[in-house]
């Protein structure tokens, strides 16, 4: 072992990363990055889940307990509390996706509660009385969420007014995600994710190499259009995004019992999509990187916001109001949302046309953006 | 594109350019990359049937020049015309072939898909891929590795691919920048070889060189230097003119005339 050379090689790895600023740049800025938007990102407890009450609760001549109850969750900021006088609309708007859960206290609901006080004190007998919550627990965090919530604040009202306990039990029925586990939440994640990481890595990666080797400039000296060019490897990365989430889901049906609920092929589909966004948006990010090294810089920069904030591993609920606008802005997550939808909720293309079309738009976007910026030349 | 196009005085289009047998035309051609000009009011005309070579020293213009041509970038002033038709050239694209100076060829197919893939940019059918290929492996002598991927090849076999793949559609003009730079003596023999069978097939051949001995081999040289053509001739008109043997001293007594 010679130091002198060692120290050399050294040198020449240091100033060859002085001579390249980017990439001097990015292992500076690149630490501050991640622990920034883990920070703000594992710091974020759920909040904001929309909910409907459907208080019927005809109160007694003491008061309403539902009303206590309704005051208690309004007073924290877990759940954002909507209201109908109606049981079936409570219902529907579980249904349709607007809210995660419906509470719902019954008319005699007051009245249950007294008496199942009056029998704890005599020593009697009595049903407790019922809030119901119908939810949706295709998202296993925002079901936990919710039914906890409730807990708390029927505890909390209990202990804090009546000084009694067990008169009151949340019965909880779900209408989505009857069996759903974490890896049925999982699945459409990490579905979508590695359908967009794959495809933008493989597409970066070949295009700094077809600029670097000039078989682009060879491509464009023939009758090829750059429309040609570009649809053609966004059809081959579509398809290596659709064998991979033929494969997810396969391994997720066959190893983990993952069941899907709604039309495979619609979850193909926005995949599909969202491979061909992400080779479009791999593209792009090839024409400001001069070399295979700092195209893969970019892949951090892409990466760690769609694991955090596109509701890939954490609900959107979960995502910190500062940053709740950038997820609205990553592909993904209107992917995993609407993969989540197909396979747990069954929802069909009815239900899920908006993420489709936003999807379909990014798809878009990219490709002819990608054909403009090849068509513009100095 | 070509804003500032030349007021220059110039035929008409049809005969500046087209069907007479200038199958290269260029006037007042200009290309400038910030403070840089690479090419300036560079004027050509090649002839058909022609082996043509730009030579000069690297950065003298002469892969600009190609560039331009090929529609690869766009002329800060001039017209240029390929076959009669301005650049950037449609619907002649076709008949046109161009080698880039990279090796340019996709190191993680084999030769024959390689050979494959540009013949499809050029909407070859089955047929006549499979004869052109035949022939082509032939010509290039990888006959018997057409199978084999390309980076598993020799730098000189990769160069020889190269080729076969801007000849693939059999075009009537190629465009061949530096075909025989990094290529052992042996090989660019062979290289030449080559153009002259295209040259008897009666196709047109540009292309560029900073060797100037073998530019001797060209029909006419046109000598480039920072950007600008300060001789073109026959090879033996620039020595006869001169009074030099070599083309090198050829290229440095006119740089000396330039720059005095």
């Amino acid at each position: 072992m010679n130091l002198v050379r060692a120290y050399a090689i050294a040198l020449k790895t240091l100033r060859s990363l002085k001579h390249d600023r980017r990439t001097a740049g990015f292992l500076v800025l690149m630490p501050l990055f991640m622990i920034a938007i883990f920070g703000y990102t594992f710091g974020g407890d759920i909040k904001d889940v929309d909910v409907v009450v459907v208080d019927l609760d005809a109160g007694s001549a003491n008061g309403s307990v539902a009303a206590l109850i309704r005051e208690d969750l309004a007073g924290r900021d877990v759940l954002r509390i909507g209201t109908s006088e109606d049981r079936d609309e409570g219902m529907n708007a579980v249904k349709d996706g607007e809210a995660w859960a419906a509470i719902i206290f019954a008319p005699e609901f007051t009245v249950r509660v007294e008496e199942a006080i009056e029998a704890s004190r005599t020593g009697s007998s009595a049903a407790p009385a019922t809030v119901e919550v119908h939810i949706d627990a295709s998202n296993p965090n925002i079901a936990q969420a919710v039914v906890a919530e409730l807990q708390t604040a029927v505890q909390a009202v209990l202990v804090g007014y009546y000084g009694a306990n067990p008169a009151i039990t949340v019965s909880e029925d779900r209408i989505y995600g009857e069996d759903a586990e974490f890896i049925d939440f999982f699945a459409p994640g990490v579905m979508g994710l590695a359908a967009m990481m794959i495809t933008f890595m493989l597409s970066i990666i070949s295009f700094v190499r077809e600029r670097s080797t000039g078989t682009l400039d060879r491509l464009l000296a023939t009758p090829a259009t750059e429309g040609e060019i570009v649809g053609g490897y966004a059809l081959a990365f579509g398809l290596v995004a659709l064998v991979q989430s033929a494969v997810i889901l396969a391994a997720a049906m066959l190893l983990f019992q993952v069941s899907i609920a709604g039309n495979a092929l619609l979850v193909l589909l926005t995949i599909f999509l969202l491979g061909i966004g992400s080779q479009g948006l791999g593209f792009l990010l090839s024409s400001i990187a001069k070399n295979e090294f700092q195209a893969v810089q970019f892949t951090p920069l892409i990466l760690f916001p769609s694991i955090l904030l596109a509701g890939v591993f954490w609900p959107l609920e979960a995502v910190p109001d500062l940053l709740r606008p950038v997820s609205d802005f990553i592909p993904l997550t209107y992917a995993v949302d609407a993969c989540r939808s197909v396979m747990i909720r069954g929802w069909d293309a009815g239900e899920i046309w908006p993420q489709l079309v936003v999807l379909a738009g990014f798809a878009a976007g990219t490709l002819l953006l990608s054909a403009y910026s090849l068509k513009k030349r100095g | 594109m070509m804003e500032e196009r030349k007021t220059k005085d110039f035929p008409r289009s049809d005969s500046a350019s087209g069907s007479s047998d200038q199958v290269v035309r260029t006037i007042g051609l200009s290309k400038s990359f910030g403070e840089v000009r690479a090419v300036a009011d560079l004027d050509l005309s090649i002839p058909r049937g022609c082996v043509y070579g730009l030579i000069g020293p690297n950065g003298s213009g002469k892969t600009s020049t190609i560039r331009i041509l090929n529609g690869l970038i766009r002329a800060n002033a001039g017209r240029a015309w390929l076959l009669g038709e301005e650049v950037p050239v449609h619907v002649n694209i076709c008949r046109i072939g161009y080698m880039p100076q990279e090796m340019a060829i996709y190191a993680e197919l084999t030769v024959l898909e390689n050979l494959e893939l540009f013949a499809g940019m050029y909407s070859l059918n089955k047929e006549s891929l499979a004869q052109r290929a035949d022939a082509l492996l032939d010509m290039i002598d990888l006959t018997e590795r057409s199978d084999s991927l390309v980076s598993t090849l020799s730098g000189g076999m990769k160069h020889r691919v190269s080729l076969a793949c801007a000849l693939v559609h059999d075009p009537e003009l190629v465009f061949l920048d530096e075909p025989t730079v990094g290529v052992d003596p042996e090989l660019r023999m062979g290289f030449w070889d080559h153009f002259s069978d295209l040259k008897r097939a009666g196709k047109t051949i540009v292309l560029t060189t900073h060797y100037m001995d073998e530019a001797v081999r060209c029909d006419r040289v046109g000598m480039m230097r920072l950007g600008r053509m300060i001789a073109e001739d026959t090879p033996r008109g620039l020595m006869e003119s001169t009074g030099e043997t070599h083309l090198e001293d050829v290229f440095l007594h006119k740089a000396r005339e330039g720059s005095a």
